[in-house]
């Protein structure tokens, strides 16, 4: 007589939904750091650099420069935190990080360019940061090619620039950094809050030695799996929900494209992310080892899933690592759906790599789980 | 050796090594529908291998083991129906209550709906839970939580059911009560199998096996171990000396010739000594000691008599095999 695979199920989802709810501790644990990371990593991940902290160096003293100094400032990425009188308090500042950016205006400046000379100014960056340096790059490079564009169209008989770029934003128009993040992080908290628990929930019977009197029972592995993955799968999908509901009224992320696609992605990601925590689980002899692996994965997820770098400018080896991590295809599909509005026709690629992963770690975890002790 | 079919449990050279370690050593015997097997050894001899190995969650090296008749390990499923376990721990889900884990218990065996509350009715009634049906398993204590283990054991109506050390922690009370409901369960046909470190409850078992270093060094019914040459040699008799000082009577017997052991059992000594030896001899020694009185009368072999015996020359044949 063979026993039934699922056999047991409804015992072990009666028993893990009592548990469940009378633990308050697991509950606490699933819920509380997620929703404080995604308040922390959402506000803290705006990489929007505005108003800088610039001193200036004014040696030329002229409306012109003060024009120029101001047209800097209007751009919003800088912002004057004082003027200082030679170029060693100049570069001081920016030591002492009183300011962040230095601006050198020569003597010459207003004589050279109404001589026709190139006039030159010099901005000193602390390039520390690369990303911010980069903005503030920019934004200097735009105000002095804008300016010079005026005067060489003022001297000649042009009208009009010779070449205009008409950039318009598709799908984050304002280009707000949370729009890009926010949808991500959604992805890297419900990783920090699921796995853990079915490898804790499933670890834990086995220290109590509860495991053992299940082993002893006609209970089916996948009966086993399926019952500990379920209870912690609506408590995902209730935080999952939680979450979205933040992104959209705390960071005012609009979801572009259909919540049913949200929660069928999340389902399958949460139900990837809690049979990886039933395969830590098999291998996990007690708690302390059960959480330690279960936060191995959370690295990778972080740094190789393209939620915060790009993964086409990756090592192959990275790229590879990226390709296997749930997140890395729920974030691209949060993207999709929330940022751009994709249909499932252009989404579901992602979506079914994200159910075969799920699948085959559950699979995986159920063939490995020992039915036997020792 | 009781008849084929009447057999519930019985292994064959049944051996279990953890890598170089032999945790089990070629252990065989039988045990017959209806009796209550007591399962002894000093700790870590390896007696809740053989019963995991028994209840199939254990592979066994080598060797095999049958329950009812079917194979542990080629027809598991068809065993865990057979079979209740009840192991050391007491393990219960702590934040079910009492009702829980029963109806738990019940629901893993694919009890339902009357026959699980029928069922869950009958077990109350015979383990007197009613009074902490809605506490959590974690507030009961150990008297308790061992009936509770026990009856979630039960729910299916195992046909075999293995107790490891089901009365370690427990009161004499609470001890006593278990055993008479293990009494009552193997007059109704269920087949034990306990371990256990208390010789009053090995006296009551029908049959006994004692293991030591991984090995089965005796099995077989209580009064049958007694008689065996090794615990009662021929030309011997056993005595029971009440006196005052037994420690002082104790060293001095230990001296005789023809004394060949003397063991102190509370109030009085056991002696084992030649039948040469006379009663008069003993009142004799004991008096040069200042001993005056005693009460001496032949007894019979104790199980405990039987063990110690046992693991005394199992020890010396080891250091003797060492040597």
């Amino acid at each position: 007589m063979k026993a039934h695979p699922f056999r047991g199920l409804r015992a072990i989802l009666f028993k893990e939904f009592i548990i469940v709810w009378r633990d308050p501790m697991t509950l606490f644990f699933m819920f509380f750091p997620p929703l404080i990371q995604m308040i922390a990593f959402g506000y803290a991940l705006d990489n929007d650099v505005k108003h800088m902290p610039m001193a200036v160096l004014n040696e030329d003293r002229t409306a012109e420069s003060r024009r120029f100094i101001e047209r800097l400032v209007n751009t919003e990425t800088f912002r004057m935190v004082g003027e200082v009188q030679n170029v060693e308090a100049l570069a001081s500042e920016i030591r002492k990080g009183n300011a962040y950016v230095g601006l050198q205006i020569p003597p010459h400046f207003t004589r050279d360019f109404r001589a026709g000379y190139p006039a030159q100014v010099q901005l000193l960056i602390d390039g520390s940061n690369s990303t911010t340096a980069l903005q503030a790059l920019n934004a200097a490079i735009s105000v002095g090619l804008s300016q010079s564009m005026e005067m060489a169209l003022r001297e000649s008989s042009r009208r009009t620039v010779p070449i205009e770029v008409r950039p318009q934003m598709l799908y984050n128009p304002t280009m707000r950094s949370p729009n890009f993040f926010v949808p991500g992080v959604i992805g890297i908290v419900l990783q920090i809050g699921t796995t853990f628990a079915t490898a804790m929930a499933v670890v834990r019977e086995r220290e109590k030695g509860t495991l053992e009197q299940l082993l002893v029972s006609p209970l089916g592995r996948w009966g086993l799996m399926l019952g500990k993955l379920v209870p912690y799968l609506c408590i995902g999908m209730a935080m999952a929900i939680l979450l979205f509901v933040i992104m959209r009224f705390l960071f005012n992320v609009p979801i572009a494209g259909s919540v049913m696609a949200l929660m069928i992605s999340s389902v399958v990601y949460v139900f990837a992310l809690l049979s990886l925590g039933l395969l830590v689980a098999t291998k996990a002899e007690n708690q302390m080892q059960a959480l330690q692996m279960s936060m191995t994965f959370m690295l990778p997820s972080v740094f190789f899933s393209g939620f915060i770098f790009p993964r086409e400018t990756m090592p192959w080896i990275f790229y590879a690592i990226g390709a296997v991590l749930p997140a890395t295809y729920f974030i691209d599909l949060m993207r999709a759906i929330i940022l751009r509005g994709a249909s499932v026709l252009e989404y579901w690629p992602s979506l079914a790599i994200l159910t075969g992963l799920a699948a085959l770690l559950f699979c995986v975890c159920a063939l490995r789980f020992r039915t036997k002790i020792g | 050796m009781p008849s084929r079919d009447d057999v519930m449990i019985e292994c064959e050279g049944l051996t279990k090594r953890f890598g170089t370690f032999t945790a089990v050593d070629h252990v065989s015997f039988a045990v017959s529908r209806g009796s209550i097997f007591g399962f002894l050894g000093p700790n870590g001899s390896g007696k809740s291998t053989v019963i995991r190995m028994l209840c199939g969650i254990l592979e066994p090296t080598e060797g095999t083991a049958r329950i009812g008749g079917h194979d542990v390990i080629k027809e598991g499923d068809a065993i865990k129906e057979m079979i209740g376990y009840m192991s050391q721990k007491f393990s219960l889900y702590d934040e079910l209550t009492v009702n829980e884990n029963l109806i738990f218990s019940g629901k893993l065996y694919g009890l339902r709906d009357k026959a699980l509350k029928q069922r869950r009715d009958e077990m109350i009634a015979i383990t007197h839970l009613e009074p902490y049906l809605t506490r959590r398993a974690a507030l009961l204590s150990g008297g308790w939580r061992q009936r509770l283990a026990m009856a979630c054991a039960l729910m299916h109506k195992p046909s075999v059911l293995f107790l490891d050390e089901p009365t370690a922690g427990i009161d004499p009370v609470a001890r006593r009560e278990l055993w008479d409901l293990l009494f009552e369960f193997a007059g109704q046909g269920m087949t034990l199998f306990v371990t256990t470190h208390y010789m009053d409850e090995a006296e009551r078992c029908s049959h006994v096996g004692y293991i030591y270093m991984a090995r089965l060094a005796v099995c077989g019914e209580p009064d049958d171990l007694k008689k065996m040459p090794d615990v009662s040699p021929p030309g011997t008799r056993r005595l029971d000396v009440t006196c005052d000082h037994v420690t002082t009577a104790l060293q001095a017997m230990r001296g005789v010739p023809g004394v060949r052991s003397a063991t102190v059992f509370g109030q009085s000594m056991h002696l084992l000594v030649a039948d040469s030896i006379t009663t008069a001899q003993i009142e004799e020694k004991l008096r040069s000691v200042g001993i005056a009185k005693p009460d001496i009368h032949e007894i019979g072999p104790s199980l405990e008599d039987v063990f110690v015996t046992l693991t005394d020359k199992l020890a010396s044949e080891n250091r003797a095999a060492a040597a």
